[in-house]
């Protein structure tokens, strides 16, 4: 069987049968007219797929197959937007689904990181932050920056760090927080996360589990 | 609906006081068509507003440019019932040379009228219109209840299964509506949508027949545009998604209701999009 999150800006694809789990540009996948899904989430899935989920239900079906606790928080940061579920008993307690407002800041810092050749593992996290609203407001503040002397490595660290505080609110600041999505292999936001809270990691298959799990 | 033509037409937005509205059809002709220029009708952009306005105060001037020489007279709530924006709007609309006559709703003039849509079960959004069209021609108070039932949150709300009275000449609860048998019963909320009715009413296909309606909408089926406590009440328990259009002070209202009711607070902008669906449709299913 062939499962597959469509993000916005990446698409990550796992054959159930074989295990082979692929992550390919979203941009790649919707030229592929061969692929189709027996089941798919995302914004990019509709139309690609004989089963399509919804990808909060994905997110949080996915978290409860892979954290046993009976309470926690689990976050989704993606290209386009930002996905919340917290749990209580195991149960779902609040949900949230950070849109318009707030949206594509993770595109706006892939975007920003290949324009200015940043190496995100080699990126120190900054103690410093800019407002980052939106990923449109946010590109406007490290351009700024960077026009009055700010290294582009620093002012995209701040937007990281803006990034970091905006899901820290959303997610109701809670002790720990598991991340789900790239940003989990993004070590300056992890470092910058950890000025705030526990954050843990789950890597990029979450919704796919949830899809596995249904 | 606007009707086609050049007949004139007597326009309004939000809860004016019904002797402003009694007095427009008076003075502008009793059989003149009565339009709420909230409503997306279709109208271009005006270019008068910025981007980032409310669709709902876009609405009103979008409506207002095209209409123009057909308004009689524009009877415009620009109280704490409505908002700045309404307040701003009729502004501009007298300096654009517009009739504008301005309603302020006292709370003198609040109703106690029996909450009936609300809280029955059905389709959302024809519930949803049908508590707006009482701003223009509210139920007969002679065929409701006076007085509230013992044992309800709030004045007007019906027990469970309890249904108003089909005491009207016509036999029906509401004028033209439904017959004094059919009167809808008040149901247990499954699920409840707070808010003002939305720009585009596709979100409200989403929601269970037992939806309750709260915030804004409540009041004016209430009768009681500016009641704050009512618009800030919803039913402990009940999953609710708090809708605002974006760009609208009630966002904060939103915001502190979503977070103490562990509810979802939603705003859209314009047209809804897939992801605003997805989010609304997962609350719902996972609650």
């Amino acid at each position: 069987m062939l499962i597959a999150d469509c993000g916005s800006t990446w698409t990550k694809i796992l054959d159930t049968g074989s295990g082979s789990f692929e992550i390919i540009k979203t941009r790649d996948m919707v030229r592929r007219s061969d692929l189709h899904f027996d089941i798919a989430t995302g914004h990019s899935a509709r139309g690609r797929c004989a089963s399509f989920r919804n990808e909060l239900i994905a997110l949080a079906e996915g978290a409860l197959a892979l954290v046993g606790e009976a309470d926690f928080s689990v976050v989704d940061v993606g290209g386009r937007d930002v996905k919340f579920v917290r749990f209580g008993d195991r149960k779902v307690k609040k949900l949230d689904w950070n849109l318009s407002c707030g949206s594509s800041t993770g595109a706006t810092i892939e975007l920003l990181g290949n324009y200015y050749e940043v190496d995100f593992s080699a990126l120190t996290a900054s103690p410093e932050w800019i407002n980052v609203t939106c990923g449109v407001f946010g590109m406007e503040k490290v351009l700024e920056q960077v026009s009055t002397g700010t290294p582009a490595q620093d002012s995209i660290a701040m937007f990281l760090h803006g990034m970091v505080r905006n899901v820290y609110d959303f997610t109701g600041r809670p002790e720990t927080l598991y991340l789900s999505g790239g940003f989990c292999e993004n070590r300056c936001f992890l470092k910058t996360f950890e000025g705030y809270c526990d954050i843990r990691p789950l890597g990029r298959a979450v919704p796919l589990e949830g899809l596995k799990a249904k | 609906m606007i009707p086609e033509g050049n007949g004139r037409i007597i326009g309004y937005y939000g809860y004016p006081r019904r002797s402003l509205l009694a007095a427009a059809r008076r003075d502008f002709g009793a059989n003149l068509p009565v339009v709420d220029l909230d409503i997306d009708h279709g109208a271009p952009d005006s270019g008068l507003l910025p981007q980032a306005t409310c669709r709902i105060i876009a609405n009103i001037m979008n409506n207002a440019v095209r209409l123009s020489g057909r308004l009689a007279v524009v009877v415009a709530s620009v109280g704490e019932d409505k908002c700045d924006g309404g307040r701003n709007i009729a502004w501009l609309l007298k300096g654009m040379g517009f009739n504008v006559v301005e309603s302020r709703f006292p709370s003198g003039e609040n109703e106690d009228r029996p909450l009936v849509w609300s809280t029955c079960s059905g389709p959302l959004a024809g519930r949803i219109d049908r508590i707006m069209e009482t701003v223009v021609d509210p139920p007969k108070r002679a065929t409701l209840p006076r007085e509230s039932p013992a044992g309800t949150a709030f004045p007007g709300e019906l027990p469970v299964g309890a249904s108003l009275p089909g005491e009207s000449p016509a036999g029906a609860a509401f004028p033209g509506e439904l017959p004094a048998g059919a009167a809808p019963r008040r149901c247990e909320p499954t699920h409840g949508f707070w808010g003002v009715p939305p720009n585009d009413f596709r979100i409200l296909g989403l929601f269970p027949p037992a939806t309750h309606i709260y915030g804004w909408t409540r009041c004016v089926e209430a009768g009681r545009p500016a009641d704050m406590d009512l618009e800030c009440f919803v039913d402990p328990g009940v999953p609710t998604v708090f809708f605002t259009q974006s760009f609208c002070a009630k966002q904060d209202l939103a915001h502190y209701l979503a977070e103490k009711h562990g509810g979802l607070e939603v705003d859209c902008h314009r047209e809804i999009n897939d992801s605003i669906m997805a989010k609304v449709e997962a609350f719902i299913k996972l609650s």
